[in-house]
Parts: C-alpha cells; sequence; structure tokens
C-alpha cells in the first residue's frame, strides 16, 4: 500500500505526519524566525530547538490564512519531510493537504504545483479542514445520529481566522459558511497590545507571547461576575508570569503560590538585615486581560470590530443551510482548531448558542479531545481508506487535465 | 448675525482640542489592522535596523548614475546575494510581496453573478442580536464614560487622568 503523508497546512503550525502512523503527528510553526543581530533564519520545525525566544522576527508564508509565500512554505515543508520519509522518495507517496474555505483558483493551483513538481509526490488530494474533522469525530462518536449522516456544524477556531462550517453528507456547503475575520493571531495581538500598555512593553514578543496566551487565558462563562470579581484587590484571576531569561529558561513559567510566599520571605528578610534588595526579575501582571482577551472572539464589537461574534455567526450558517437540515445541523457542532483550546470555550458556546437555537431544537455541542490536531486525525482517516485512490489527482491527470481534473473534489 | 472673519489666528488650548469622527474611525482601523502584523511594525525607521537585504542608503551616500541620468540621485536598492538586479525584483522589494489582498483583487470576485458563494460572500456580517459593549481602555473593567477629546472609553476618574497623561490624542501628534 502506497504511503500517504498527511499535512494539515495551518496559519500558525504545521501538522504533519505519515498515515502509517496516525498517532501522533508533528506540530511545529509554520514560520521562519530570525533573531535580532542574526545573519540566518530557522526554518519550521527547527524553531522547536530555539533556546531563546525574545525578540524573534517572524515570517509566514500564509496571509490572512492562505497561503502565498510559496517558496517559503516549500522550504518549510520540505525540511520535516525529508527527516519524516527518511530516505524514502515522496514520489513513491500520496499526500494529503489542506487548504481554506473559499480558496482562490490560482491558490489551489500553485498549491497542487507544490505537492506535484516542487516536493516530488505522486498524487494530491486537497481537503478543507473541516470535513477531515467530522470524519474523526465520526470515527470517535459514531452512535450520533447526525455523525452518521456525515452532518454537522464544524467550528474551525483557527490562527487566522474562525469559521462556521455547515457539512451534509460529507461535504461542504460553501454558502452556508460563515467566517470571522478574527483568529489566533488577532487575540495574540491583542493580548500583546493591552499588556504592553498596562504591564510590561511586549510588542516585539509575539511568539512568547502565543505561548503565554495560552498558558493564562481562558473564557469566562459570567463576564459580568467575572469582572466584578476581578475588581476588587485579592482577585483571584491576578497571575504573575516570569518572563524567560533566554538561557536557561526557554519559555519562562507561571509564579505559583510557593514561589511567591518565598520570594516575599526572602524580600522580608533582606530589608529586616538591611540589605540591598534582591534584583527584580522581569514579570507580566495580568489580571482580567486573561478572560478578556478570548472575549474578543464571542464580541468582536468589544474591540472596534463591526463583526458578528461566534454564537451569532454559527447560528447565521445553520440558518443559510436548507431548513430540513437545521435540527440535524444543531444537533452536532463540533468546535475544532487550536484556538477552542482555551479552557471554558465549549461551554461558553453552548450557553450563547442555547439563547440563539429554537427551544425544539437539540443542541449538541462537542470540543475533540485535542482539537488542533483533530483535522489531521481525519486527515490520516481519509489516507488509509479506500477513497484516498479514487480521490487524489495524480501528477499524470494534473498534466493532462490540469485545474479541470479538481472536478473530482467537487469544485 | 455673522462672526466678522478675522485674521486673527485663533489656537484652541489642547485640553480642548477634539478629534473628529474620521479622525477616530481611521485610528480604530489602523489598531484593527495592527490586528493582522507578524511583526510589530512600529519600529521599521529607527536606527540600526538589521535587515541586511533592503537598504535605502541616505541622499549623500549615492553614486552618481552615468550617461544622461548623471543630474538625478537614484536610490539604490540593494537585492540580496550579490546578484544582477533586474528591474522585476528592485520591484518587488520596493512594492513588497504579493499578499493575500492581491489576489483576491486579481480574482475578481464581485463580478461572480448573485447566488454564487465566494470568500466574499462568507464574511459574517455586522452583529446583530447584541449592542456592542464598552470596556475601559486602561484597566479593561465595564467603563461608563468616553474622553471627550479622542472617544475612548475609561472607567473612573483615575483611568481617566492615566490615560490623559499616556495616551490621549498620541496618534495626532
Amino acid at each position: 500500500m502506497q504511503d500517504v503523508v498527511v499535512v494539515d497546512l495551518g496559519g500558525g503550525s504545521v501538522k504533519l505526519g505519515s498515515a502509517r502512523q496516525p498517532d501522533k503527528p508533528k506540530v511545529f510553526p509554520n514560520a521562519s524566525a530570525k533573531q535580532k543581530g542574526e545573519r540566518s533564519s530557522v526554518v519550521g520545525e527547527a524553531m522547536l530547538g530555539l533556546r531563546d525566544v525574545g525578540g524573534l522576527s517572524l515570517r509566514r508564508p500564509v496571509d490572512r490564512g492562505y497561503v502565498v509565500a510559496w517558496e517559503l512554505q516549500r522550504d518549510i515543508l520540505a525540511r520535516s519531510l525529508r527527516v519524516l520519509l527518511g530516505g524514502v522518495s515522496p514520489a513513491a507517496c500520496g499526500l494529503v493537504l489542506t487548504e481554506a474555505y473559499h480558496n482562490l483558483p490560482a491558490l489551489r493551483e500553485a498549491a497542487v504545483h507544490m505537492a506535484l513538481h516542487e516536493l516530488g509526490f505522486a498524487s494530491v488530494l486537497l481537503s478543507t479542514p473541516a470535513p477531515l474533522s467530522l470524519r474523526w469525530h465520526a470515527h470517535c462518536m459514531p452512535g450520533l445520529a447526525a455523525n452518521q449522516a456525515g452532518c454537522g456544524v464544524v467550528v474551525d477556531a483557527g490562527f487566522s481566522f474562525t469559521h462556521a462550517v455547515p457539512i451534509f453528507d460529507w461535504r461542504l456547503l460553501p454558502g452556508a459558511i460563515r467566517r470571522i475575520d478574527l483568529g489566533g493571531k488577532a487575540l495574540t495581538n491583542f493580548m500583546k497590545e493591552v499588556v504592553s500598555y498596562r504591564s510590561i512593553n511586549m510588542m516585539d514578543e509575539a511568539y512568547l507571547l502565543e505561548h503565554i496566551k495560552e498558558q493564562l487565558c481562558f473564557v469566562s462563562g459570567d463576564l459580568q461576575a467575572d469582572l466584578r470579581a476581578a475588581r476588587t484587590r485579592g482577585s483571584p484571576f491576578r497571575c504573575e508570569y516570569v518572563l524567560p531569561d533566554g538561557l536557561t529558561d526557554t519559555w519562562g513559567h507561571l509564579r505559583t503560590q510557593q514561589e511567591q510566599e518565598a520570594l516575599a520571605a526572602a524580600a522580608a528578610a533582606q530589608r529586616a538585615a538591611h540589605g540591598p534588595q534582591l534584583p527584580k526579575q522581569p514579570v507580566l501582571a495580568v489580571n482580567n486581560e486573561r478572560f478578556m482577551v478570548p472575549e474578543a472572539l464571542f464580541h468582536p464589537s468589544d474591540i472596534g470590530m463591526d463583526e458578528a461574534g461566534l454564537a451569532e455567526a454559527v447560528a447565521q450558517a445553520v440558518s443559510a443551510a436548507h431548513p430540513h437540515l437545521h435540527a440535524l445541523l444543531y444537533s452536532n457542532v463540533l468546535i475544532t482548531g487550536g484556538t477552542a483550546r482555551c479552557p471554558g470555550f465549549r461551554d461558553r458556546l453552548a450557553a450563547e448558542l442555547r439563547a440563539l437555537v429554537p427551544d425544539d431544537y437539540e443542541l449538541g455541542v462537542y470540543l475533540a479531545d485535542d482539537p488542533a490536531v483533530c483535522a489531521w486525525r481525519g486527515g490520516a482517516l481519509l489516507a488509509a481508506s479506500a477513497q484516498y485512490p479514487q480521490l487524489a489527482v495524480t501528477r499524470k491527470e494534473w498534466m493532462q487535465h490540469g485545474a479541470a481534473a479538481f472536478a473530482k473534489w467537487g469544485l | 448675525m455673522d462672526k466678522k472673519r478675522t485674521l486673527r489666528n485663533r489656537k484652541v488650548s489642547e485640553r480642548m482640542a477634539v478629534v473628529d469622527e474620521t479622525d477616530r474611525r481611521r485610528v480604530i482601523q489602523a489598531r484593527l489592522a495592527a490586528l493582522e502584523d507578524d511583526n510589530h511594525q512600529g519600529d521599521d525607521f529607527a536606527a540600526g535596523s538589521d535587515d541586511d537585504e533592503f537598504e535605502l542608503p541616505k541622499g549623500s551616500g549615492d553614486e552618481m548614475e552615468d550617461g544622461p541620468s548623471s543630474g538625478r540621485k537614484k536610490k539604490k536598492v540593494k537585492v540580496g546575494g550579490g546578484m544582477r538586479k533586474t528591474r522585476g525584483m528592485i520591484a518587488e522589494k520596493t512594492r513588497g510581496p504579493k499578499v493575500f489582498r492581491d489576489y483576491l483583487e486579481e480574482a475578481g470576485l464581485e463580478l461572480l453573478p448573485e447566488g454564487v458563494p465566494s470568500y466574499l460572500t462568507a464574511a459574517v456580517g455586522p452583529p446583530r442580536i447584541a449592542a456592542p459593549r464598552k470596556f475601559c481602555s486602561v484597566c479593561g473593567d465595564m467603563s461608563a464614560y468616553t474622553c471627550t477629546r479622542c472617544g475612548s472609553r475609561y472607567c473612573s476618574r483615575r483611568c481617566h487622568v492615566v490615560h490623559t497623561e499616556t495616551r490621549c490624542l498620541k496618534f495626532i501628534a
């Protein structure tokens, strides 16, 4: 059986692996990073080995969710593919590659060109992430009626934007897809701006702040109550994050209760002994930013964007589909994507949706176990199935028919 | 009765200067556009920027071009690698690499007939179920007041003082 490589090409990270080993794909940033003062840049998977993540300037091949810098994208993929495949040539393998929703024809052709000619695969299958995620969900929960019909709404909360994608019979309903132009990147930049004003200037530290955002942020269930609690002196949300020094501590760490007490005791002892005060480590203090940052995804009007929030986007997407499908779609809302890892995401979306959905519809909101890797896992299932040879476009078909070969994908 | 037009300069005190709606909107749009940046753009023109490939040398350092244009100073655009600079490469360096917006314009999606779904039709529209909530721009709490000069929100007198001392009207300076 031909080995098939599955690559989920995201704006923030690439998930890459072989369909033969569906347990743990490799996940690494989809970017090349250059440190200030250095000449060479670190590309893709090698970024995981960086010890000093401060002051990195990133170059991403993806702009607004679509791959536009194909040379850089090819370099990022080629490196990791060489390691993954070992000595095997890509010409003996197939490729499942993801593309963004409503991809432009020019960009789709560039993707296929890169896969078949530059990377040298034997065949390629392009798919959007949502049907793949639904496939994995159906594999995990086969009992659901909607899963048996291949029907559901996939909420893809990604890096560049967030989509609500209704699917029926394993196929997208293109007229019903709704997009919010806010994603993990915008939330990180929003947090960067807010934190730089209120605490320490982190405007050059987007890469580090993304990591901090994942550690600290959560979605609030009751915003007014949490804001009231945050106002008090003993706010339960107040946190201190010790910034990394780039030598021993690559990412920094959250200051725990014991550490705080130990530091307070040490400072008190120094003061009592009239000795010099210990140098203060740079510490990021956050309080209500922890839940106000993800709040922007549910209410983009908070930050001045004139777009509807996530719950409304899902409701609009379902309303745009055929009325007979509404009940099935609402019963199977699947949340995927890296941003969905934020604690409290699922409960908040379920609560807001319940208020918008007519109460004779049953509402089922599911969060994938590892939302970032969900689409990849679905891709691995597709690659291993009998559908791959039927749907994949081989190099010969591409050279003979060009873009007309995409007809088998329904495009 | 019309006010007589005087030639006297009228200087409005800084505390009374109000930024008008277009400028306020422009600032908000700039902030939203900055949310899509990969790297912080603020320090592009700071001294010591070490992008070796693209440098605009200062005017006095330029060598004169040969031929009829020797009377004018031309900016030299260095393209990395010491290769021969073609006009295409120089154009790309000055204009910047092609971004998604360029591909979108080229695709001409506005010309598609009604009912054909595309990137443009997928945009979720303005919010219809809830009014925008207003938060203090300084501390993030619910805000009840608006700065009369620039339109930012604040929640208390203390936050207003911080706002006027640090951020208010800085962007139009």
